[in-house]
């Protein structure tokens, strides 16, 4: 059994009286590709958030590669977003009048300092070899994507988080998505939480949990 | 005697040489500056009559001399080293040296280093690429400007002579190293060069009798091994004095240094207690006498310290009163000239047009074509890789380090996700 | 008031204590030992120095002191731009110097016995025994406020060894440049006046340049600007400040660690981003330093004290050319201030004054020296200042010739006043002052 790299003991998430994830008791081990799955507003997102250090529990414990988010003051939880994780959006976020290489080696520079030719080398191992000039307006959504996992991936974080990745392409750019989200983590040996509606989707990662109403209330282990 | 020459070598060698030496003498002139306001005649002078600071002032061209050879030693052999054509590989050489401890035959990573501008050549386990031009002439340039600064002072100070002489038209031309002809004519004039306002030409008959030299203002004429350096104008007058007391009267030629008008100089009559002080007047029609030749001048008679009597006359004129006769028989142009022997001049100016040529080289190189290296050397179970920069080393190291990650990750294995 | 006279010397005081902490992280105690232990002895050494030679040596002595250690800034600064720069520039000694405790102690104590000295300089030993017991109480628990300050500091805040000493000795600078005697900037920029005039002069002679008869006089008029006294200001600014930019410049050039044997991108990237952020860290003192050096020059520049400058007598000469100017009539010469005289004859001026030195000894000099433009002196505490260099001159040496001091004029003590030969007068004016009028017009 691997280490886990996320473990939460009764993280809870309150918005004012609603309560957007309830007691949640969870582990991942590192390396694991874990599928969140529920209906719209079920708390897949809120648990992205808070894993992620995008957001504060309210409640419980939570512990991400040995360190306990809730212990950290604002730099440190930025640091740890810097240095740990990778997030991929449904909405790519690449700034428009910044080329494929320029978007990946802004997040060198905000991690620490940009370096072209990793970042050429990044995009070339997904697949935009040819496209590093391009701007995002210029490449196709599959494509954007990608430039958006190169981005994630630059930093060699050990956390992945994918919110709905693939909720705007088609059925060939997802599997080359995925496909290629695949090979990299056999590469890199980086952990993805990967947050979608998709079953097909789900069924990429080693499993997957469901969430409704802010309980998890099914757990699934995949097949390889 | 081994370790004395060693030290020796150390000295002539080292980098730290040029600033000690410089900061020495830094601290000389600062130490003489207590004792006199005149500190740097006063640190020249002190530098050419003590053997121990000339031998520290060589220390700086002999210094710059070795690494002129050093420094061009290395360069080839750090040429050879990119070319793969030696083995001798010294990391010193490189700002980075790293070993993987994976093996390749660098076809693959040949060109992809072409692919990115790289210059590229491949022998047998090593590959060295190349971009840019490199700075070493600019570099070379400079350490041989710099010697010749260096060289140019020592010698300059402890080896130049001067000595000054009064060139008079339709005199002779000589100084102590010989004579020459005639001083034909000396004409001075408006010039409209970009520098000089005025130009000055000493028309000199050859010895031979056949022929001229002209002597003009810069640059300095040869004559003889030594520059001609006009220094001043003046005016040679010839003069004749008779007062009371001396009846017979006193006749002289006498050089003056009274040029520009208005400037005075004094001829002490010998014998005598009577001074003459000269000066040239300036016409009203703003004309330069000195270049028309006429010439007026403006005389005070003192008996000690007492003003006899004051008075003007033109050249060819007299001035008579009180049994007091003054006639100026005649004037001729004159220049006051220094005659230096002084090679360390011409090695000066060498060194100033060497950095002018360095820097000319060096900025465009530096900024648009710097040169960067990486050579890659193949063993039996491990690679060595090496790398250095002369300019964008950030852009370079990034293509290195990519270099280094292509042959551990063996990218070209890699499946390919092209859409 | 005393505490407000000591306010510069307060700040630097902490200031160099926070930069000794900071320098020497792992020897706080021993800096802070000797340090403290520095200044104790810098005040009773120079309490005793003054008691010993009263008269401007004591100043000059702790003048030269501060000067000794800004030219061994300079070399440090030199040393340093080499380092960074060249390849395999042999150093290793001196860091191995700068990083052993006899260093810490050695460089603390001295800075503090020299921060010490310039504290009683301004204080002065009037006060006794009792005053100066007080500065070193004050000084010690500035001493532990320091070390609870540099606490409060973030750790990533490093100090290099020869930003250090570029922190010190410009603290040192700014500290000794709000008192007159112990101000260096002025003399600085007097010296560089006079060591460009010679060397233009000396270049022109070695290269062989023609003189001035022969080049344009528009051209010439800019050789003229070698020969002004902004180029003593401006080149002095520029000695003034090299030390500390060479330093930042060093700091900026300083290599960054290799990372080539490091495998993954991130890491690499970690690691160059760490030293520089590491790097901007250090650059901290040398911007600081800058500033308190300008500081430093501005306090020199317009110094914060006035100036006794009367307005000249007209005084005219009796039938044998002598002027006389008896000893006490309109104004007492004897008491000890510069009293200025306007002496005009055949339509040539000349500038003079009369002083009592502290020796008891009347002057006479002109109002100008043989160096500079004859803009004149006026008198403050202990010295006579030249308008134009801004060169200090301690009364006591009034009357000697040579440099920036005022030419001496020949005259006759008598019981009834003094007199002096007017045309003596009027030709020194003549051929001292107005040919160095002339020079600093833009003639050779």
């Amino acid at each position: 059994m691997a280490t886990a790299i996320i473990e939460t003991t009764s993280l809870t998430r309150n918005y004012g009286d609603i309560c957007a994830l309830k007691p949640l008791d969870l582990q991942v081990p590192e390396g694991e590709w874990l599928s969140v799955m529920g209906h719209s507003g079920s708390g897949k997102s809120t648990l992205m958030n808070l894993v992620g250090g995008l957001d504060r529990p309210s409640a419980g414990s939570l512990q991400v590669g040995g360190k306990d988010l809730l212990a950290l003051t604002e730099d440190g939880l930025a640091r740890f977003r810097r240095e740990f994780v990778g997030i991929i959006f449904q909405q790519h976020h690449l700034v428009p009048y910044l080329s494929a290489v320029e978007n990946v080696m802004m997040a060198q520079y905000f991690h620490s300092v940009p370096d072209e030719a990793e970042a050429r080398l990044a995009l070339e191992r997904v697949g935009l070899g040819h496209r590093l000039k391009n701007r995002p307006g210029e490449l196709s959504g599959g494509e954007q994507q990608r430039v958006c996992i190169a981005r994630a991936i630059i930093n060699s974080p050990k956390l992945l988080l994918g919110d709905e990745p693939t909720g705007n392409l088609d059925h060939k750019s997802t599997v080359m998505v995925m496909d290629l989200l695949k090979e990299l983590r056999d590469e890199e040996r980086f952990t993805i939480i990967m947050v979608t509606h998709n079953q097909e989707v789900a069924a990429w990662g080693d499993r997957t949990i469901y969430l409704d109403d802010g309980v998890l209330v099914r757990e699934e282990r995949m097949n390889s | 005697m081994k370790r004395l020459l060693r030290i020796i070598w150390a000295i002539l060698f080292s980098r730290a040489t040029p600033p000690f030496v410089i900061g020495f003498f830094l601290l000389v002139y600062v130490g003489i500056a207590f004792i006199t306001d005149e500190t740097l005649i006063a640190l020249m002078r002190y530098t050419r009559t003590s053997f121990f600071l000339t031998a520290m002032l060589a220390l700086l061209p002999l210094n710059f001399a070795v690494r002129l050879v050093v420094e061009t030693i290395g360069y080839l052999k750090m040429r050879r080293v990119v070319m793969v054509s030696t083995e001798d590989v010294q990391p010193g050489l490189f700002d980075e040296t790293v070993e993987l401890t994976v093996t390749s035959s660098f076809e693959q990573l040949q060109s992809h280093l072409e692919a990115l501008g790289y210059k590229t050549r491949r022998i047998a386990g090593a590959l060295g690429a190349w971009r840019g031009i490199s700075i070493f002439p600019a570099r070379i340039l400079f350490i041989a400007g710099v010697f010749l600064l260096y060289a140019g002072i020592l010698i300059s100070l402890t080896t130049r002579t001067s000595e000054r002489v009064a060139i008079v038209e339709g005199e002779k031309f000589s100084s102590s190293t010989g004579e020459s002809g005639i001083v034909e004519r000396i004409t001075f004039e408006p010039s409209s060069g970009l520098i000089l306002a005025k130009k000055l030409s000493m028309e000199v008959a050859a010895s031979s009798g056949k022929g001229k030299n002209v002597f003009g203002v810069y640059p300095p004429s040869l004559y003889q091994g030594a520059f001609v350096y006009p220094r001043y104008l003046g005016i040679g007058l010839f003069f004749n004095f008779t007062a009371p007391e001396l009846p017979a009267g006193y006749e002289t030629f006498s050089p003056l240094n009274i040029y520009p008008p208005g400037k005075e100089a004094t001829s002490v009559i010998p014998g005598s207690p009577y001074r003459l002080v000269f000066s040239l007047v300036g016409p009203d029609d703003e004309t330069d006498p000195y270049t028309t030749g006429r010439m007026n001048f403006n005389f005070k008679l003192l008996k000690g310290k007492d003003l006899v009597l004051t008075g003007s006359a033109p050249r060819g004129g007299e001035f008579v009163r009180d049994g007091y006769r003054l006639a100026f028989r005649d004037s001729r142009r004159l220049v006051i000239t220094d005659f230096i022997r002084d090679y360390g001049v011409l090695m000066i100016w060498a060194s100033g047009i060497l950095f002018v040529i360095a820097g000319c080289f060096w900025l465009p190189v530096r900024i648009f074509f710097p040169r960067s290296e990486m050579l890659f050397r193949s063993g039996p179970d491990r690679i060595q890789a090496f790398s250095r920069a002369e300019g964008r080393g950030r852009k370079h190291e990034g293509v290195f380090h990519e270099a280094l990650d292509l042959l551990e990750m063996r990218r070209t294995d890699r499946k390919s996700f092209e859409g | 008031m005393v505490a407000i006279k000591l306010i510069p010397h307060i700040l630097s005081w902490v200031g160099i204590v926070l930069i000794l902490l900071r320098g020497f992280p792992e020897r706080k105690r021993v800096v802070a030992v000797a340090v403290g232990a520095g200044f104790a002895l810098g005040v009773a050494g120079t309490f005793f120095l003054f008691r010993s030679f009263p008269g401007d040596f004591s100043f000059s002595l702790i003048r030269d002191v501060v000067g000794g250690s800004f030219l061994l800034l300079w070399g440090i600064a030199v040393a340093s731009i080499y380092r960074s720069t060249v390849r395999n520039f042999p150093l290793s000694w001196g860091e191995r110097f700068f990083a052993s405790i006899f260093f810490a102690g050695v460089g603390a104590f001295m800075s503090g016995m020299i921060a010490g000295a310039i504290s009683v300089c301004r204080l002065g030993t009037s006060g006794g025994m009792l005053m100066l017991l007080i500065l070193v109480l004050v000084a010690c628990v500035l001493v532990f406020e320091s070390l609870a300050i540099e606490r409060l500091l973030p750790p990533s805040f490093t100090v290099s060894n020869s930003a250090l000493m570029a922190g010190v000795v410009a603290l040192l600078l700014f500290s000794s440049s709000s008192i007159l005697r112990l101000d260096l900037f002025s003399p600085l920029s007097m010296k560089v006046m006079k060591f460009t005039h010679d060397f233009v002069h000396q270049f022109f002679e070695s290269m062989l340049i023609p003189d001035h008869l022969f080049i344009h006089i528009h051209l010439w008029r800019y050789i003229g600007l070698l020969f002004g006294k902004e180029v003593g200001f401006w080149g002095g600014l520029i000695i003034w400040f090299a030390p500390a930019i060479l330093i930042a410049l060093a700091i900026s050039f300083e290599r960054l660690p290799s990372v080539a044997h490091i495998r993954q991108g991130a890491q690499r990237r970690t690691v160059v981003a760490t030293a520089i952020r590491a790097r901007r860290f250090r650059l901290v003192v040398p911007g600081i330093t800058i500033l308190v050096l300008a500081g430093a020059g501005y306090q020199s520049r317009f110094p914060a004290v006035e100036y006794w400058d009367p307005k000249p007598i007209v005084i005219s000469a009796g039938p044998s050319g002598e002027i006389v100017i008896p000893l006490k009539g309109e104004v007492d010469l004897k008491d000890g201030k510069l009293h200025k005289y306007l002496f005009s004859q055949g339509g040539k001026e000349a500038r003079f004054f009369v002083l009592m030195t502290p020796t008891g000894q009347l002057t006479v000099d002109l109002d100008a020296c043989a160096i500079c433009k004859p803009d004149g002196y006026g008198q403050t505490e202990g010295t006579v200042l030249c308008y134009y260099c801004k060169t200090l001159i301690p009364l006591e040496t009034v009357g000697k010739p040579g440099g920036c001091n005022p030419v001496p004029i020949h005259f006759t003590e008598k019981k009834d006043g003094v007199y002096i030969d007017g045309l003596t007068l009027i030709n020194t004016w003549s051929t001292t002052v107005q040919t160095t009028a002339r020079v600093k017009e833009g003639s050779k």
